[in-house]
Order: C-alpha cells, then structure tokens, then sequence
C-alpha cells in the first residue's frame, strides 16, 4: 500500500531526477551562465533543498539500469522515460555512481557541479576529474560506479536460471495437464510471472540472456517462456507496472497454448509442412483460444489471454491467421506479443523457420515487418530494448577478436558487452566480457563490431557461454 | 540475544494478528470494532518499534520465530498462523519501524481472506508482491512451484545442451569467416522520441477500454468461420459465459452488442440453420433464472445503468425471461430496481400473457398488485380472464388495483363482476368499482351507476362515498346525467333529511363538474339555501362553472 505521502515523496524523487537531467541536457547547449541553465538550476535547487537540508543530505545513486534516492528504487512514467535514460548514459560515462547533495545547496555549488560534469565527458578519467572539480563545494559528494563483483554476478545467474527452469517445467507441466483434462494451478503460474517480473526489473539482461539459448529439444515450452521474458522485458521499456506486467507476462506465457492440440510429430517436423500440415497449425490461434476459455472460469486475464492466443498471427493489418470478417484492430497485448513472438520463432531452430536466423538478422526482419505484419510504434521500443545486436549475436571485432554479445547496453544500443571467444591471436578463449563503451586515451574506443556471423551456421552453442 | 521484555512483544503481536485476522474479516472499514482492532495492533507495532528498527519472524510449518525463540506455535490445521502463511512459502516476515498503520492495514486485509473457501486467484505471496509494500518484507521460497516430477527438469535440460559442444573447427571457421566475410549492413536504429511516447501514452489509453466487447467480437468470427458443429457448440458456450461475466461485471452495453449480432445471424439468409439455431437458445439463456438473477443485482446495487440500454436489452428477451423477472420483482429492494423490471415487464409481457399472469399466483400481494399494474400497462383483454379470478384477493390493495385493470380492459365479461364488488363490504373496493364502470364508459355501465345512486339504501353510505359515485357519472356528459342530477336537486325527503342534503350537495359537485351552464338558475338558488353544506358547494359549482374551473 503506497500512501499518499509516499506518492508524493515518490514524485518528487521522479522529478529531482528529472530536473538534474533538464539541467544537464540544456547545459550542453547553452553556457552555464546562460538563463535557460540558471532557470534550470533554480527549479532543481527548490526541489532539492527541501530534502537536503539535513545531515545526511539526500542521496542520488545509480545501480545497474535504475536510480535510487536514499535507497528507495525510483520507478518512472513514461513522461520521464527520454530524461531518466539520458541521465543513466550521462552517469555511466563519467563513472558517477552515487550524488549525495548536503544541507543547503547554493547555485554556485550546481554551476561547479555543471562545469564538472561537462568537463568530465571529455576526459580519459572522467570520474576523477569531476571528483577533483566539486571537491570544493561541501554540499555535493560524489561517489564512483560500483561495478557487479564477479560472484555476485554468478550467484545472479544461477538464481535466474532456477526461475528461467522452473517456468519452462511449468510450462510443460501446464500443456500436459490441459491435454490431459486436468487443472491448472493459475496462482502458481502468477508466482512464477511475477518472479520474472522481479527479476526483470532488477537483472533484465539475464533473463534475456537465457533466451538467447535456442538449442532445447522442447522448443514449445521454451518458446513460452521466452515470449513471455521478453514481452515482460518489454513492457517494462513501455513504461507498465508490475501488476500489468504480470498479466501481460501470463498473457504471453499462454499465447501457443493451442498448440497442444497439434499432434507432436508435426510439431517437432524437420522437413518442410505439407499444405495440411500448414493448415493444421494454423488453427493453433482458435485452439488457445478455446484452450484458455475452457480451463477455468472468465476473469480479465483469461479473457486477454484468450485474445492474445487468437490475435498472436492475425498480424498488425490483419492478413495472417486466422480469417476474420468483421475485425477491426489487433489489441494492445497482442500487438506487443506478436513482436516478441516472431522474433523468438525466428531465431528458434523449430516452427516456421527451419533454418533459424541470427539475432541481428531476425531483427532486420522484424523491422521490415513494422507497418504491415507488426506494429511500427512496438518494433520501434522493441529494437531499442534488445539493441543493434540482440544477446546472442556472434560478432568479428575490429580488435580481431571473435565475440558473443552478452548484455546489451540500455543507452548505446549499438554498443553491447561482448565476451570474447576467440582472442586476437586466434586462441579459443572463454572471457573476458568486455564493454564496447570503453574507450582509450585517445578517446578512441577500444573495439568495435564490424561484422555479425550467424551463430546456427557455425554451430555454435549458445549455453556453452551464456549459461 | 533477545531480551525477555522483546519475546513477550513479539507473541503479543503475533497473538494481535491473530485476533485481527478474524475481526477484519468480519466487519467493515468504518465499524468502531474493526478501527479498535487495527489501532491496538499497530500500537503494538509501535511499542515494539521504541526499541527495535524491525521485526522479523521465520515461519516454519506450524510455528513462527522470532531470532531463535519461539513465538507462536500451533499444531492444528485450522486457525494455525504459521501454516497460513507457510503453505504459499512465505518463509520469512520482516515489519520495519516505518510501516505505517495504512500499510498494515492493508496486510491484515490480506491476512483476512479465506483463501480455502473464497475464490481468491491470488496466493497469499501475490497478494503482498502487488501491494509492494515499502516497509513489510518477505522471503519466499520458490521450490514449492516445481512440480515433483519435473524437479531436476534444470539439470536435464543443462545435460542436454552441454552435449552439444563447440566444435573448435567450426569455431574457427567462424573465426575465419569474420575476416572475409561482407562488412556488416548497419541497422539503424531510430531513438525513441517524444512523439512515439506521446503515441504510447495514446495506446495506453485507448486498451483500458472493454476487453469483453472484444472477446464476445472474435467469438462472433469464431461462428462466422465454423467449421463444424463442435466449434459452433463451443462459440455458444464461451458466448454465454461471456454475457454472464458481463452481467456480473454491470457491463450491459456489451450483451446488448452480442445480442445484436446474434439477431442478425438470425435474420442474415446467408447463414445456416445451426448457427441461427444456436443464436436463438442464446436468446433463450438471456431468460434463464441464472441471467435474470444477476440482471435484478445489477439493478439493485449501485451500478448506474444507462436507461436505453437497459429497454434496448429488454426487446431481445425471450417469453422465458418473464417468469424469473416476476420472481425477482419481488425481492428487489430499490424503487428504481423494481419500476425497471416492472417496466420491462410491461415490454416483455405482451409475448405471453399467461405467463406473466402466473405472477398473480404468487403469495406476496405486493408482487400480484404489481403484475396487475402490468397487464393493466399492456392492456391486452386476454388478460381478463386471469385478472378476474384476483377479484376475490385476500389484500385489498391488491382488489382496488384488479378493479381498476378489469375496468380499463372492460369488456362485457367483466360487468358482473364489478357489479357484485359495487356491493362489497369494503368502501374502497365500492368506490373502485363505480370508478372502473366509469373507464369501460358504455351506456350500461352509465345505467349501472345511476340505478346504484338511485338505491334506497345508497344515501346511507359515507358522504365520501357518495361523492366519489357522483364523480364517476359526469364521464358521461350527457342528457341523462344532467337529468338525473337535476331530479335529485329537486328531491324531497322528510325523514332523514341531512343524508338527502348529501345527495344534493354530491349531485351539485357533479353538476359543477359537467359544465353545463343550464343548471345555473337552480345552483343560484341553492346558494341562498339554508344549509350550510348546499350553500358551499353551489358556490363552488358556480365558479367552476361560470370560470370552467
């Protein structure tokens, strides 16, 4: 329960961030001495010190992809989605990890902290030189970027792929039972959701990392599963909440619930579908639907699940499957379903596809889609949460190194971490993970992708290194 | 190491819970019981907090802990704490000194539902995962979501892809490749803007609109594209389970859209018979007592029902709606619940009117009246012959309101019998009757009227009475009416001389109420009359007939 108090404190918190930003954001245009800066300036500081007129002052940190202040996660709204994703870059590049601002904070204090900060995006160490320039005001302390410590890392990873695990048997277990007449457990298939909702939020490059992993025998269960991921994943980029975010990551964990009812021998076919195979797996739509209807009583997530299961292949202007008559749009969810949808299938070595495509080229695709077959508007967020070069891409670097993308980064889309598995000797190698935001003295960066290889055609095997 | 003062505030609090577990269940938010309660135990909290910055509890299966003491322990299944919280494996509760009374508040709300017997969709975890509480923690532990036999489904299946090794030539073949191989094509990516945000922003909005409109739309494709009879039945059910969460839901605009469609699969001479079929017993689940008795909850609670829709869904009703609806009628609560299925009776019951006349058998006198203001609205004379077995009703009420039908029916059937109720014991159901003779406005029910004013034993009737029967005859504004009101003007009695004064002064209302002037001359002279009640009344017959008032 959030009080109203609590709200308030929580806008506030949206806003100070918000307003550092706008002040940093017009700082690069006009001289700090300029009025729209000194204007800017005023805003933050009446906000601010209302707060940091105290001892401990008010803390601003930064860890992973969120900010926190006084250690209370500030979820923003969309309205702020453009600010807050300008100001995660802006820290990142200077290594600034946490601001603590102390009893009352003068505009001269915010104009050192403005020269600073500008003069730190230029410098090899960009850290110490903001250090150095605001160590003269008092009411300002900086801290560096903390980065994730190797075994927190690999506790984070076996955590994740105990829920990544324990969703894809639910999965399973969800299929068998309703193709055996059976009950599902829905307050469970909720916990699981909203485990990976949690998760997403505090540690999405992980999870999307694990289904980056294609190479499962039961594709269906992981294909779930993985739509679901990614749909949580990118709903949160649309700015939904949690709850939302759970029914919408139900909703994607049901969508080829019909499947069921096609016979396994041609789902799991490696030739080509015949004509009535084709037609057969296009009934899948109006089988989820029937499926989801029929496991328990009407309530507002069966019912966007059971859509969402018959839009999945209507395609955005409607000329896939299955045929309508009288329709008028796809529905939200589904909208954000197919996206996903595709590009796992895709990228998948089983349905539609035989031959599965590499990441960056399952995106191009998907972009060539937008407008007809997939809504532009959720093309467009989804390609700029998975990035250039989808986790999983196999990438040639200018470093002569050969690498697989690992993370992908929230402010450099074009620019993910990459773990190299072949070292610019030629050596096979395992690690280490590199950011391709790094850069020289030079302020040249360290490498840079110059081709993307298709993992499939090579055999690579994702799990051996994402796992 | 806890001090003894901490372990007996933490069973106090745990022993609280427990007893606000059961009263927030019981009363509402405003009951002075339930508003006690919820102090007392966050004043617990509170006490506790003077000295603690948290308190955090380990559930195990029928005990809690508080550090290593226990606090709480119960080895039975019912009312046990611990196991209400341990089955959704929660395993570990933490209450920071911040919590604030609204915050625990809400988790005692939780606390307060019966998972067993409600239909709650949520576990316990949910429900404090969706609160997102600031300052009431837990740990869970997630192994109970495995199934048994899927429980090294994560070993299998890592086995399973470390099969499949790299191999080291095809690695460097890559590798290899990356040297050769076309430079990579850039995919641009386009930055979100400002616009695409203010498009999402538009999206977010528009999907909050009804989801159950657009479900009942692809069950309609669903029947449009059957294939088979299977697909039809089961389009008709979802159907009907649709309308039903609708109705519960108070969402009438969407059966209203569904019953459309299902009309014009009816009248469409292009589809088959099985789907029109289908589309008819789809009417007919719209009267089932089951649909009818969420219609009469929606109209009784607090959903603001939007009139049109409402008469709009009537006209799609089938005749089998009508025996719930009068059901209902009778246990609706609200004016406003009870004037709309009346009114929809008044629409519905024209289909069959022997249907709706079995709501006269029913034993609540106040639902009978009200089937008989129906049949009354519906005027049909088929309606007579069910209506005149009411006559002898045991409530009065319920007689007037008969009387006043049969008498707006009329009839030659019905004569009789309000003939025989110008005799009744009862004043009222006397004066309805003379009223109902008035409706029906024939020749002999003028002649009825007259020849009962003109009884002997009429004059020894209430004066009210009397005016009422002398009302009744200016319907007929003609001659014979004047004529006979004019003799009864001129009328001389030695004995019981004040009850002809009534006669006269109830014949002069009436010639006031005729409007014929030619009665003047002798209304002038009554007005200088030695009594009282002649004078007032001739006075006010003048004026109305002089001012057609």
């Amino acid at each position: 329960m959030v009080s109203k108090d609590e709200r308030e404190a929580h806008k506030s918190a949206q806003e100070i961030i918000n307003q550092l930003s706008v002040i940093l954001r017009t700082a690069q245009i006009h001289d700090p001495g300029n009025i729209a800066v000194i204007t800017a300036i005023d805003k933050f500081l009446s906000l601010i010190n209302q707060l940091a007129d105290s001892e401990l002052g008010i803390s601003l940190e930064l860890i992973g992809e969120f900010f926190y202040i006084d250690g209370i996660r500030v979820r923003y709204s969309l309205e702020y989605l453009l600010n807050f994703d300008f100001l995660i870059r802006e820290f990142k590049k200077r290594e600034i990890g946490k601001v603590i601002f102390k009893n009352t904070i003068r505009p001269e204090d915010m104009q050192i902290f403005l020269k600073a900060f500008i003069a730190a995006g230029f410098s090899d160490t960009p850290y110490e030189t903001m250090s150095d320039m605001t160590s003269e005001t008092e009411g300002i302390e900086l801290y560096i970027l903390m980065k994730i410590r190797e075994g927190e890392d690999v506790d984070a990873r076996k955590v994740i792929k105990k829920i990544y695990y324990n969703a894809v048997s639910f999965s399973k277990g969800v299929m068998n039972k309703i193709k055996a007449g059976e009950k599902v457990n829905i307050r469970k298939a909720k916990r699981i959701i909203e485990s990976m909702v949690d998760h997403i939020l505090e540690e999405e490059n992980l999870l999307l990392g694990m289904t980056a992993i294609k190479d499962y025998d039961e594709y269906t269960y992981h294909h779930s599963v993985n739509v679901s991921i990614l749909t949580i994943a990118l709903g949160q980029r649309l700015g939904l909440n949690k709850k939302v975010l759970t029914e919408l990551g139900m909703v994607a964990l049901f969508h080829d619930i019909g499947k069921i009812e096609i016979p396994n021998e041609v789902l799991n076919k490696s030739t080509n579908f015949t004509d009535d195979e084709w037609n057969l797996i296009k009934k899948h739509p109006v089988w989820g639907l029937k499926a989801i209807l029929k496991l328990k009583g009407l309530d507002y997530t069966a019912i966007r699940s059971s859509i969402v299961a018959f839009e999945h292949h209507l395609n955005y202007n409607l000329s896939g499957y299955p045929s309508v008559k009288h329709y008028k749009e796809l529905d939200f969810y589904s909208r954000i379903v197919s996206v996903v949808d595709q590009y796992d299938a895709m990228t998948s070595s089983r349905v539609y596809s035989r031959i599965p495509l590499s990441p960056d080229k399952a995106l191009s695709i998907v972009m060539e889609r937008a407008g007809s077959q997939l809504d532009p508007l959720m093309v467009k967020f989804f390609i700029n949460m998975v990035g250039v070069f989808p986790i999983g891409t196999l990438v040639m670097l200018d470093s002569k190194e050969l690498g697989l993308v690992y993370e992908s980064d929230l402010v450099f889309p074009d620019r993910p971490r990459v773990l190299i598995i072949i070292d610019r000797n030629g050596e096979r190698v395992s690690g280490p993970t590199v950011s391709l935001t790094e850069k020289d003295e030079m302020g040249k960066y360290y490498r840079s992708i110059v081709k993307t290889l298709d993992p499939n055609k090579y055999k690579i095997n994702l799990a051996e290194y994402l796992l | 190491m806890e001090t003894f003062g901490d372990i007996r505030e933490a069973k106090d609090i745990l022993q609280n819970l427990m007893k606000a577990k059961k009263t927030i269940r019981m009363y509402p938010a405003n009951n002075p019981v339930y508003i006690k309660t919820l102090e007392e135990a966050y004043e617990r909290f509170t006490a506790f907090f003077d000295y603690k910055d948290d308190l955090t509890l380990k559930i195990k299966q029928n005990s809690i802990y508080y550090e290593s003491e226990q606090v709480y322990h119960n080895p039975e299944k019912e009312d046990n704490l611990a196991l209400f919280f341990f089955k959704d494996g929660l395993r570990e509760l933490t209450f920071k000194k911040a919590m604030s009374q609204a915050e625990l508040e809400e988790f005692l709300k939780i606390t307060a539902l019966d998972f067993d017997r409600e239909v709650v969709d949520d576990d316990i975890v949910t429900l404090l995962w969706e609160k997102d509480f600031q300052n009431i923690q837990y740990v869970v532990d997630e192994a109970f979501l495995v199934e048994v036999d899927e429980e090294d489904y994560e070993t299998k299946a890592e086995e399973k892809l470390q099969e499949k090794v790299t191999d080291v030539n095809d690695l460097m073949k890559a590798y290899a490749d990356g040297f050769i191989e076309e430079d990579r094509k850039e995919l641009s990516i386009v930055p979100l803007s400002d616009k695409d945000l203010q498009m999402l922003v538009k999206e977010l909005e528009q999907d909050s609109s009804d989801k159950t409109e657009k479900l009942s739309f692809i069950l309609f494709e669903l029947i449009y594209q059957s294939e088979n009879k299977n697909d039809l039945e089961d389009a008709f059910r979802f159907l009907r389970d649709t309308i039903k969460f609708s109705l519960e839901h108070g969402e009438l605009s969407v059966i209203l859209n569904v019953m459309k469609k299902a009309t014009a699969i009816i009248e469409d001479p292009l589809l088959g018979e099985s789907e029109k079929q289908y589309m008819k017993m789809l009417s007919s689940y719209m009267g089932t007592d089951e649909i009818i008795a969420l219609l009469a909850e929606i109209l009784d609670g607090g959903i603001e029902i939007e009139g049109t829709v409402f008469a709009e869904l009537v006209e799609f009703l089938d005749k089998n709606a009508i025996e719930p609806m009068v059901k209902y009628l009778g246990e609706l609560k609200t004016i406003r619940a009870r004037r709309s299925v009346i009114d929809a009776l008044i629409a519905l019951g024209k289909k069959d009117i022997q249907a709706l006349s079995k709501g006269l058998e029913d034993h609540r006198w106040y639902v009978v009246r009200n089937i008989i203001y129906i049949l009354r609205k519906i005027g049909d004379k088929r309606a007579t012959e069910y209506l005149l077995k009411t006559v002898r009703h045991a409530d009065v009420r319920v007689r007037k309101e008969v009387i006043k039908a049969l008498g707006e029916l009329g009839g030659r059937e019905v004569v009789q019998t309000l003939r025989e109720c110008l005799n009744d014991p009862e004043a009222q159901i006397r004066i309805s009757s003379a009223k109902a003779f008035g409706s029906i406005g024939s020749e002999p029910a003028k002649k009825i009227i007259i020849d009962k004013i003109s009884e002997k034993t009429f004059k020894e009737r209430s004066f009210d009475e009397k005016k009422e029967f002398y009302e009744v005859l200016t319907r007929w504004k003609d001659a014979d009416v004047f004529d006979f009101l004019m003799r009864t003007l001129n009328k001389k009695s030695f004995f019981g001389r004040s009850k002809n004064y009534e006669n006269k002064a109830c014949a002069i209302f009436s010639l006031g109420l005729l409007g014929n002037k030619d009665a003047m001359p002798a209304l002038y002279k009554l007005e200088e009359s030695g009594n009282k009640l002649l004078r007032e009344f001739s006075h006010a017959a003048i004026k109305k007939l002089e001012h057609g008032q």
